[in-house]
């Protein structure tokens, strides 16, 4: 056995990687137009998919000689894709990101180019680009990826229907828990809710961390080295969870067994009067048959407690961008098919229907090309004192995972907020 | 009546007469030549099995022993401290139990549900009948393991699922609930999908082996006044104990591989608490970048398969029925 042991290893062989900090894409290089660019998205599947198809073949137009490789996977998908890419160490020239800790984990590998001479505020290209949109990937002063639209996770709600049981969007805790009992009382599934997959369950609980728990306790508690997660707030915003749960949703403590999409549909049927969602999702949500688009889709933030004891004013949501890959042949054209994507005309087709992404791109995002909905949301993120990103990316992934298992067992009702937080400390402590 | 190992045996065929020409005549050296040259008939089919099967096996051992870090392709070794983790790990404990569970209702069902399944069909006197039951039986085992667990997902939905539905007409109302968003019934909703799609591809495989039983017996049987009942305990269970030996073998190493159908319906949820070795092992692997733990649980995996197949190998080859 130990013979066996000492030959795999000999065959898997111990190294110290080639990790190196990525060199500086040089702002003056002159990209060929020739060859193959290969592109992971997370555009994969309706209504996004021909999106980046149709922008390859436009700049395969401009550049005959150039030709492309698409990977287009989907939100659920493209983490096992990514990991699976790199750790075999095929990853494509260009690929999606979220921000955080994902995307921490290829900047530190030196799989990430650094971007700074060419897209830091103040560059040529950076000017296109909101700062704090820029600033979800920085690390360290550098900038490592493009970011391609912005996102912020809000409550919709059926207008008509509320309008109907004078109800307005509430400004509290509290008033958003009154409220559904008038919806429960007219028949209405006062707030659809589908956690099969577990990370919408973590989103709420992300918005209610950043309320209860104080700013820089929160960000601290992000790392496992720095986190001690002893903060009350932590159970308080856990016990609004499960409030919301057993009290507003129609499936209760059944909904870890419900899909997302089945909640979604459940707004946009009109059967439910709200929905919790990304701002990406707004516009398939009341797509253009949908009975919610006749009714009417408003949004609102998640009300905070009244006493809450964090930031009442932050946003969950981050913006999601693309890497262009350090060990790349083909970075400078890769860096210019990126601008290419983001230029004004391309940035004002991803924020309108169908696709809905409103762009990172300044002044993309108007009363022209995108429905009301997605304008108000990208207006509060704008305006909010910050954005969070959400609590499956934000921390080390064995943290994640702990929050993730916690979540599941608050809906179902099996643990108690004290113990979902004994286990996610004791991960965060192993992660040290 | 019961049949021993050796009770039934067809008459030996007289041994063919040893020809001039036959191979024990032959020198030493063109043996040895046409040895070399059957070596090199299976010499493919050895060489992808040597790269594509026990290489990674071999390898997976080496990266059980080792952190390692995928994004900047850092590999530290770290001795047996993956082991050590996966010891400790009540999550490993719960996917180990879940698998031994999956294995114990696999049998139960999947082999000796299955047989007497089949013995009821090859008793039937209609051919047709026989055929059409086989088929209606086989389907479920045709469709891939990822359609049925959509299809089970929809129909275990609790809000829209046609299971808690039927028990709402049946006046059974108190009994619905998520089937699979629960964690004391998840993983057995997963179980009982899998009985479904796997119970009727056993019970062919065990019509086919109750068919090479010679009629003779159950005729002989009947002529002293034997029931169906002891017929099938004294002459088809005997007989078809091989292919009992065989199903025991795949049924349990299926159920230690279990992967497709959890990662459908539950991905290891809610809490963890559906998870087996293999979706604990790609969970760890994939989505907390844990890749060395990950091969340490799969090692785990391949040693308890490879001892259970052995022990199983060695009963079976105890029980062998001779003809």
């Amino acid at each position: 056995m130990a013979l066996l042991a000492a030959a795999a290893l000999a065959l898997t062989g111990c190294s110290d990687g080639g990790s190196q900090p990525a060199a500086a894409l040089d702002p003056n290089a002159e990209p060929q137009y020739t060859g193959t660019l290969s592109i992971l998205t997370k555009f994969g599947g309706d209504p996004l998919e021909p999106y980046f198809e149709d922008l390859a073949a436009e700049y395969k137009k401009l550049h005959p000689e150039v030709s492309f490789e698409l990977i287009q996977e989907t939100d659920q998908s493209i983490k096992d894709k990514t990991k699976t890419l790199t750790a075999s160490q095929a990853m494509p020239d260009i690929y999606f990101t979220w921000a955080g800790s994902w995307a921490n984990n290829f900047i530190d590998g030196g799989l990430a180019a650094d971007l700074t001479p060419i897209i830091a505020p103040g560059t040529e290209w950076g000017n296109d680009f909101g700062e704090s949109a820029l600033k979800a990937f920085a690390k360290d002063g550098k900038y490592f990826a493009v970011p391609l639209y912005n996102n912020g996770k809000f409550m919709g709600y059926n207008q008509r229907i509320f309008k109907e049981l004078g109800l307005t969007p509430p400004s509290t805790f509290d008033e958003l828990i009154s409220s559904c009992s008038v919806l429960k009382g007219a028949g209405y599934e006062p707030i659809s809710f589908g956690n099969k997959d577990g990370w919408p369950g973590l989103h709420y609980l992300q918005q209610l961390f950043a309320y209860e728990v104080p700013a820089d306790t929160l960000q601290a508690d992000f790392s496992p080295a720095t986190a001690k997660l002893e903060d009350r707030g932590y159970l308080k915003a856990m016990d609004q969870f499960t409030r919301l749960v057993n009290e507003c949703t129609g499936s209760g403590k059944d909904s870890n067994g419900v899909l997302y999409t089945t909640a979604q549909q459940a707004l946009a049927e009109g059967k439910s009067g709200m929905y919790y969602q990304e701002i990406l999702e707004f516009d398939s949500t009341a797509s253009a048959d949908s009975k919610l688009k006749q009714d009417g889709l408003g949004i609102f933030k998640l009300p905070a407690a009244a006493d809450a004891k964090g930031d009442t004013q932050a946003i969950e949501g981050s913006p999601e961008g693309y890497i262009i890959n350090a060990r790349s042949k083909n970075a400078a054209l890769a860096a210019d098919f990126m601008k290419f994507v983001t230029n004004s005309q391309n940035a004002a087709k991803l924020s309108a229907p169908p696709y809905g992404q409103p762009s990172a791109v300044k002044g993309a995002v108007s009363t022209e090309n995108s429905s009301g909905p997605v304008i108000e949301g990208i207006k509060q993120v704008n305006e909010a004192s910050a954005a969070i990103t959400w609590l499956d990316s934000v921390t080390v992934p064995a943290v994640a995972d702990a929050w993730l298992a916690g979540g599941e067992a608050l809906v179902a009702g099996t643990q108690t907020p004290d113990q979902v937080l004994a286990s996610v400390r004791a991960a965060s402590s192993a992660a040290k | 009546m019961t049949v021993s190992d050796t009770a039934w045996k067809p008459a030996a065929s007289p041994p063919a007469p040893v020809s001039a020409k036959s191979p024990r005549n032959r020198t030493n050296k063109p043996a040895r030549s046409r040895r070399w040259r059957n070596f090199v008939w299976v010499l493919p089919a050895v060489l992808l099995l040597g790269v594509f099967a026990y290489l990674p096996l071999v390898q997976n051992l080496g990266f059980s022993f080792l952190k390692w870090d995928i994004y900047s392709g850092r590999q530290t070794f770290v001795g047996a401290d993956n082991y050590v983790r996966m010891l400790n790990d009540p999550i490993f404990w719960k996917s180990l139990l879940n698998n031994t569970l999956y294995a114990i209702i696999s049998i139960a069902f999947q082999v000796f549900g299955a047989i007497i399944l089949a013995a009821m069909i090859e008793g039937l006197r209609s051919q047709r009948w026989r055929g059409i039951l086989r088929a209606v039986y086989f389907v479920p085992s045709a469709i891939s393991l990822t359609v049925a667990g959509l299809l089970f997902y929809f129909i275990y939905e609790p809000e829209m699922g046609i299971l808690n539905a039927a028990l709402d007409v049946l006046g059974l109302g108190n009994f619905t609930q998520a089937w699979l968003g629960q964690e004391n019934t998840a993983i057995f909703a997963i179980i009982a999908m899998s009985q479904w799609q796997g119970f009727g591809y056993c019970t062919l495989l065990f019509s086919v082996a109750l068919q090479r039983i010679p009629s003779e017996l159950y005729e002989a049987a009947s002529i002293d006044g034997v029931g169906p009942l002891q017929r099938f305990f004294s002459i088809s269970l005997p007989l078809v104990r091989e292919m009992t030996g065989l199903m025991m073998i795949v049924t349990v190493s299926g159920a230690f591989q279990v992967f497709n159908e959890v990662m459908v319906m539950t991905s290891g949820g809610p809490n963890n608490s559906s998870q087996v070795l293999g979706t604990w092992l790609y969970r760890s692997g994939f989505v907390r970048n844990d890749f060395g733990y990950a091969a340490a649980v799969a090692t785990a995996v391949f040693i308890i398969t490879l001892v259970l197949a052995v022990i199983q190998l060695r009963i079976s080859k105890k029980r062998r029925v001779q003809w």
